[in-house]
């Protein structure tokens, strides 16, 4: 049998089971719950949310953007280590806080929680566009990685538009039926799939081109000086991007909606437990780093079309390794896109519904607004599914930017968790301001001043705008910020 | 300890290996040489503050004065 064939088997093998697995996960239980639906009836356990928290970090970039940066970039990619081991560290303060206060008033979003504290409609509706604009950036990344590992691991045989759609798909049925059960279980089998394969790959191949570790770092610090350093002659990096785009990107993460109502998911200890292990995750990211420095000084850059091709360039066309390691390879890639999509597609839908529909119309009751969250699981997979598939420059610009503000929501947050001062329309002209200073340095300047990161300069302007504007406005309810503040 | 407190020396020990993985200080791991533990010391010297913040989280954990509390729902 040819390699693409085995590969092909085996990656479907996979698809088979992680479907299987997703709608087992969501049997037996009550499907007519909003309640079950939007955060498990807030009892996942440990096991369950430390996978499902790391799922969502190992997405199609730990499998193909991760190796990109380290073989095209140097150590700019250490990046990826430090802030997957810092990001999640304030959730052990926070995640049991906004659990607590999320029980009490019956909220499941970010969104909910927003309003809640600034007794606003405008908010929610701004923050569920953005997350779902976003959500839809994040979905169609993903997409294409899992349709480009099918098209590579068949040698061209599933074309992009099929592989997108099966992978996806599965991801989609699973989730409507079952909702954040199902993407829970199926994240723990794709976690552990792609742990064991990065692994055993990813050092499989640094030991065929280099013989050992630190034999791949000697012919790699002769051959390229200052490759693995960070601003000095050689590197691609300066240190205040590198500094800026770390901190961006830790103090973004558990804004993002998929991580922050994993929140009302829980209780405090199985949060404080998840966050006790979670730096374990980053270290399991070590050996794809390594598959891109053991490439850095092998592979012609020209031979490639882009650096994420480095991965399935060194296991289809540079080493001869059999069917089987093709399909291994495809299957942990499609586990790490599919367990970021399952927890993407569920947030967006529950943002979406919470934040926008129901504050543009009031009176919904909660069948209403379950049925809605499952068809906004159909909708917002078939829209990320035709950017994928057919892309649209302004469109993807406009998603980009969307990515980009996710970080934006930071100040309301914390300002609702922590402060009794902040009110709402600060946090709103701080949001606004801070995504359009994002967007602006993002996607129409050439540069930044100084080379700090785009995000961190809409969310000094945001940060500024909101104190200032706190100082002379009164929040409309004074005892919903009290109460915010102190519980937990 | 209260529960102030916990915060507060939580945030304070975790910044710290934070701080020395960012610039300025990350100046001091810069550098592609000496090897370690057949690691450039650049990679080493991360790998090696992000398991010392893992240490830091498990001590951090065990100090936690309300760990075990039981929510009242």
């Amino acid at each position: 049998m040819a390699a693409w064939q085995i590969a092909m088997i085996i990656m479907i093998g996979y698809l088979v089971i992680a479907l299987v697995i997703g709608v087992l996960a969501g049997r037996n239980q009550d499907k007519s719950s909003l309640d079950e639906f939007a955060v498990a009836g807030g009892k996942l356990g440990l096991f369950v949310m430390w996978f499902l928290m790391g799922g969502a970090v190992f997405s199609a970039f730990s499998f193909l953007g991760a190796p990109g940066w380290a073989y095209s970039k140097g150590a700019p990619a250490l990046y990826i280590l430090t802030y997957t081991a810092f990001a999640i560290l304030p959730w052990y303060i926070i995640g049991p806080k906004i659990g607590k206060i999320g029980r009490k008033y019956s909220i499941y979003t970010v969104s909910g929680f927003l309003k809640k504290r600034y007794n606003s409609r405008v908010l929610p509706i701004l923050i569920g566009l953005i997350a779902v604009l976003a959500s839809i950036q994040y979905l169609a990344t993903q997409m294409k990685g899992m349709a480009y590992i099918f098209n590579i691991m068949t040698e061209g045989r599933i074309p992009f538009w099929l592989g997108a759609l099966v992978s996806y798909g599965i991801v989609v049925v699973y989730v409507a039926t079952g909702g954040l059960r199902a993407a829970a279980w199926s994240d723990v089998f794709q976690g552990l799939l792609m742990i064991i394969i990065s692994w055993v790959v990813g050092l499989a191949i640094v030991n065929q081109l280099h013989n050992s570790v630190s034999g791949m770092f000697t012919d790699l610090v002769a051959a390229k000086p200052g490759f693995l350093e960070i601003g000095n002659q050689g590197s691609a990096m300066s240190p205040t991007a590198y500094t800026t785009t770390i901190l961006v990107s830790v103090i973004g993460f558990l804004m993002w909606p998929h991580l922050f109502s994993k929140s009302y998911a829980s209780n405090a200890r199985t949060i404080k437990k998840t966050v006790l292990v979670y730096p374990v995750f980053a270290l399991f990211l070590i050996p794809l780093l390594f598959v891109g420095f053991a490439a850095a000084n092998v592979v012609d850059a020209s031979l490639i079309g882009s650096p994420d091709e480095i991965l399935p360039y060194l296991i289809t066309a540079v080493l001869s390794l059999p069917g089987w390691v093709y399909g291994l390879v495809g299957a942990g890639a499609l586990a790490a896109a599919m367990s970021s999509a399952d927890a993407i597609t569920h947030s967006a839908s529950l943002e979406f519904t919470d934040g926008v529909i129901k504050n543009m119309k009031t009176n919904l009751t909660n069948k209403t607004t379950l049925l809605l969250m499952r068809i906004g699981v159909f909708v917002i997979g078939g829209l990320a599914y035709f950017i994928t598939v057919f892309g649209g420059q302004g469109l993807i610009a406009l998603l980009l930017g969307a990515y980009g503000s996710i970080v934006q929501f930071a100040p309301g947050v914390y300002g609702a968790l922590y402060s009794r001062r902040i009110t709402g329309p600060a946090v709103i002209i701080g949001l606004v301001v801070g995504t359009f200073v994002n967007y602006y340095f993002q996607l129409v300047a050439a540069s930044t001043p100084f080379d700090i990161h785009a995000g961190i300069l809409g969310l000094i302007s945001n940060i500024v705008l909101v104190v200032v504007i706190s100082s002379f406005t009164q929040p409309k309810s004074m005892q919903m910020a009290d109460e915010y503040r102190k519980i937990g | 300890m209260s529960k102030k407190k916990f915060t507060t020396i939580y945030c304070l020990s975790l910044v710290i290996p934070l701080l020395l993985l960012i610039f300025p200080l990350f100046s001091l791991g810069n550098r592609s040489t000496p090897f370690i533990v057949g690691l450039p010391f650049s990679v080493f010297w991360v790998i090696a503050w992000i398991i010392v913040t893992f240490l830091i989280v498990l001590v951090m954990y065990s100090l936690d004065p309300d760990k075990d509390e039981e929510e009242v729902q």
